[in-house]
């Protein structure tokens, strides 16, 4: 496979596109500069099929597909915005068509069935596409899965890697666009593999939890909660879930800007494999004691040890 | 399919925007006109259902993901129903920052609309395409802005659109960005807000150096607004000269609820509605035939009504809400009663039962009683805000405002500048989009007046952003804002402390709503009805370029228009193609 050229192929199953807008704000690299190929060893890269991005519709669309399931876009990868839904629920009718040709509907399960036997790597963007996210909420209305689910932990692609997955409702930009740069990094042989941990997550990115990346953890680690929105302190007594989530969010969202607890927001766990269920909502409901009993116990004795480490002078 | 002088399209998928969405349209050949039309969506992800038996701040959160593009006003309309629910108002700097967030987002929405998902339609590769007669006159044509804008004929400027080359196009990519960061300052994160609370804003460590930040990122799209008018005045007059006024054309029926609160005036409370959606910066009101006939919130939720129409669903629910809380008369078809029940049907039966999009009117209860097909978009609000002369910018019959001097490196013109958005003939694909650019520079003047007002209430020390709240068991709610492509509301009924019945609707529900019972067709099929076709070239060659500018002119997001549910109940036919989104 020569890789000197690579299609990008993204579809959006049951997304909202806020996965393509989060993108769109990235800046290290932004999505500019990969698309323009002006990043050393990101070039070649086209975005063969988008349908927020793209010129073509209708039917120029749709043949796009009918062709990258038959190969004449290899080598290429599949990236996947929103759910899956289960279309052997909606039997005889469909959940999600994502185009129409020669009178043909292209139904999103169809078209991932086909692209998954060609493609290079498959990279599931967001929540939704990596586990299920909203549409996959209690009751799970139309059976919607994650990409992860759906081809399975055991999958993988031409290249021999498994289905990576970015979470976050959506990503923070710069995780999706650094991602997706170090998977073709890695393709070609310049970086190394990305490791990903049980959930197919680079660990990376989301090798820490919210609460240890979190800003304002002093005033956790100083005994400070805050009781009232605005008020100054651990979000915990708010219903933060940052101790069971892992997402580098609560630091800052984009250019320095924002980050969940860095502005006072708790964090919702939209990242989470269970999002927007139990334990991560009811939203306002305090993320589980026990995590947080474990560090402090953990926590007391060290803190003791540190402290007292901070008698010593240093020798330099 | 090729019958007689009659063909038929269908276009699936319309990519550039948010969204699953197709249409069906009959043209005759001959007149190159199109005689009938049918919208449609394919996708369908069961929020709704999600919603019930949750916390009622959980739809806060859940509903502002049925869209990435325009989540801010979702949350906005949600936390509003939410604070009457929880029978709470936000202290003034709540509402300021909320509005900040909102205003953001708005700037961001009206780059992109124009410029990187409606201008590759006009740019030098479509033009060339599809109506080459008008590239050689556009690189003829002289652009009276060149001063402001720098591109010399209009034919530049359709270079400039070419998506993922053009200047325009990328520079806007560049541009937007700074409105997610200030969307982020106050709102944590963007797309996806996660600071609206009940009772105000989750912000800790509010200071000047905040409201800076903010301000200084606006002037960058303060410089730009006036680029952005300028070159789309340039852009669109020249296209209007080729004759583009029909594509897209439909009467003057608009709706607006109003954006932007003014933060000493919003108090949540339903019974106050009246007044504090009056001193909203963009005014809400309805206009029937031309003619402004309310300016009341109050009167606009009343009149809403969600029929079936020729939707796949059933319209046996209960009539549990039968007064809002001011006493007045609430229909069967209202969204505090109305329930989402599907009863699917085959694919492509454009004669009888063909989409998931449901028929939304108003209806004009306090004049004649009848159920009204409402456009809503930039367009419809600065046309209310510009006839009712509630704010000081409304003349009548335009907007008047001006922008500052703002030097910033990257931007080409540094002076002031006086706007007049004047109210157009008549609505269509052309006059959308220049309200949208013209909404963007309003926006930002908007933005403007609140960052003062910000730094006033911290002056005063009035820097509280959340008033706390004891949550009843009951209640009810209705909050409703301008999303950048029209008016976003939502219903929540809580009992026994969870969500009873949660509505909600995007402007879309209203623009792509099909058939009424009454056989009239929503404003997507109004519009394309009669639109002329000026695609160069034979018929069997035709793509639909005038059937698409027409329809993204409304900036669809139909991620958000088509309610939700399959439930249990199995499809029967065949084909099930649009989605339910919400
Ligand atoms: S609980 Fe939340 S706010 Fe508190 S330290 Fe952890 S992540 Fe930060
Ligand atoms: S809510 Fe939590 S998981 Fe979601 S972006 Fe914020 S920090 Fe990350």
């Amino acid at each position: 496979m020569t890789l000197e050229e690579i299609n990008l192929i993204w579809l959006e199953g049951q997304d909202c596109a806020g996965c393509t807008i989060s993108i769109k704000q990235a800046s290290n690299p932004t999505l500019i500069d990969v698309l323009t190929g002006a990043i050393p060893g990101l070039g070649g890269l086209k975005l063969a099929y988008h349908p927020t991005l793209m010129f073509e519709w209708g039917e120029d669309a749709a043949k796009i597909l009918v062709d990258a399931i038959e190969g004449k876009y290899d080598p290429f990868v599949l990236i996947l915005e929103g759910a899956i839904p289960e279309e052997a629920k909606a039997a005889p009718g469909v959940y999600c068509v994502i185009g129409e040709y020669e009178e043909k509907l292209l139904k999103l399960s169809d078209t991932i069935d086909g692209l998954s036997k060609k493609c290079a790597a498959a990279v599931a963007i967001g929540t939704c596409a990596s586990y299920g996210g909203i549409p996959h909420g209690n009751p799970n209305p139309t059976g919607a899965k994650g990409l992860l689910d759906y081809l399975g932990k055991g999958w993988k692609g031409a290249l021999g890697l498994p289905v990576i997955c970015i979470p976050g409702c959506p990503p923070r930009p710069d995780n999706i666009v650094q991602v997706l740069g170090h998977a073709v990094l890695a393709a070609r042989g310049i970086a190394p593999l990305p490791e990903l941990d049980e959930w197919h997550r680079p660990t990376y990115l989301y090798g820490s939890t919210a609460h240890e990346l979190c800003p304002i953890c002093g005033f956790y680690s100083g005994g400070v909660d805050a009781h009232a929105f605005g008020e100054t302190g651990c979000l915990g007594a708010l219903g933060c879930k940052g101790i069971i989530t892992n997402c580098n969010a609560s630091t800052t969202w984009m250019d320095g800007y924002g980050g969940c607890t860095r502005t006072g927001v708790p964090c919702f766990g939209c990242a989470d494999p269970s999002f927007p269920d139990t334990p991560t909502s009811p939203f306002f409901a305090k993320a589980p004691a026990g995590p947080f009993i474990k560090e402090t116990m953990k926590g007391t004795w060290s803190h003791m040890m540190m402290g007292l480490a901070r008698l010593h002078r240093r020798k330099i | 399919m090729m019958k007689g002088k009659e063909r038929e399209i269908t276009i699936e998928p319309i990519t550039r925007i948010e969204g699953h969405l197709g249409v069906h349209v009959k043209i005759d050949t001959e007149a190159r006109r199109i005689t009938d039309a049918y919208a449609y969506s394919p996708m369908f992800r069961g929020f709704e259902i999600i919603l019930r038996g949750r916390e009622p701040f959980d739809a806060v959160m859940i509903t502002q993901r049925s869209c990435g593009v325009c989540p801010v006003p979702h949350a906005l309309a949600s936390v509003t129903a939410v604070d009457q629910v929880y029978g709470v108002s936000p202290p003034p700097m709540g509402v300021a920052l909320r509005d900040l967030v909102h205003g953001a987002e708005q700037l961001y929405d009206a780059e992109v609309g124009v410029l990187n998902l409606e201008g590759p339609d006009y740019s030098e590769i479509a033009v060339k395409k599809f109506n080459p007669e008008w590239w050689e006159e556009a690189q003829k044509t002289k652009a009276p802005g060149s001063d402001v804008h720098g591109f010399a004929a209009i034919a530049d400027i359709m270079t400039a659109l070419n998506p993922l080359a053009g200047e325009l196009y990328l520079r806007s990519l560049l541009v937007q960005k700074a409105g997610h960061n200030m969307a982020s300052i106050f709102g944590a994160k963007h797309p996806h807000v996660h600071s609206f609370v009940p009772g105000g804003i989750a912000k800790i460590n509010l200071s000047a150096s905040d409201v800076e930040s903010y301000l200084t990122l606006l002037m960058r799209h303060v410089a730009f607004a006036k680029e952005l008018v300028t070159v789309t005045d340039d852009l669109l007059d020249f296209v209007l000269e080729q004759g583009y006024e029909d594509v897209g054309a439909r009467a003057a029926n608009l709706g607006s609820v109003g954006a932007y609160n003014d933060p000493a005036a919003y108090s949540a409370k339903y019974e106050e509605m009246t007044d504090w959606a009056r001193k909203r910066l963009v005014s809400p009101g309805v206009i029937l035939d031309g003619g402004l006939v309310t300016t009341d919130l109050v009167e606009f939720n009343v009149g809403v009504r969600e029929f079936i129409g020729r939707g796949w669903y059933s319209s046996e629910w209960e009539h549990e809400v039968e007064a809002d809380p001011l006493g007045n008369k609430i229909m069967k078809e209202h969204p505090w009663n109305k329930r989402t029940i599907p009863k699917p049907g085959e694919y492509g039966k454009w004669e009888s039962l063909y989409s998931w999009v449901t028929a939304t009117r108003w209806w004009h209860w306090k004049g004649d009683g009848k159920n009204h097909v409402i456009e809503l978009g930039p367009l419809a609000r600065m046309w209310v805000t510009a006839k009712a002369g509630l704010v000081p910018e409304s003349t009548g019959n335009s907007l008047k405002f001006e922008l500052p001097a703002a030097l910033i490196p990257g931007f080409k013109y540094a002076g002031a500048m006086e706007f007049e958005w004047k109210i157009p003939e008549k609505p269509n694909a052309v006059e959308r989009i220049r309200a949208r650019a013209y909404y963007h520079a309003y926006s930002a003047y908007c933005m403007l007046n609140l960052v003062m007002a910000g730094l006033e209430l911290l002056k005063a020390g009035k820097a509280d952003v959340w008033t706390p709240y004891e949550k009843p068991k009951e209640g009810i709610g209705f909050g409703a804002i301008e999303a950048m492509r029209g008016a976003c509301s939502h219903w929540c009924v809580m009992k026994n402390g969870v969500i009873h019945n949660y509505q909600y609707q995007a402007p879309t529900t209203w623009n792509a709503s099909c058939r009424d019972p009454e056989e009239k067709p929503g404003p997507y099929e109004e519009a394309l009805i009669q639109t002329p076709i000026t695609e160069a070239g034979e018929s069997e060659g035709w793509k639909g370029i005038d059937v698409v500018r027409a329809i993204r002119s409304f900036d669809p997001c139909l991620g958000c228009a088509v309610h939700v549910h399959i439930g249990k109940q199995i499809v029967k036919h065949e084909l099930l193609p649009f989605a339910v989104p919400l």
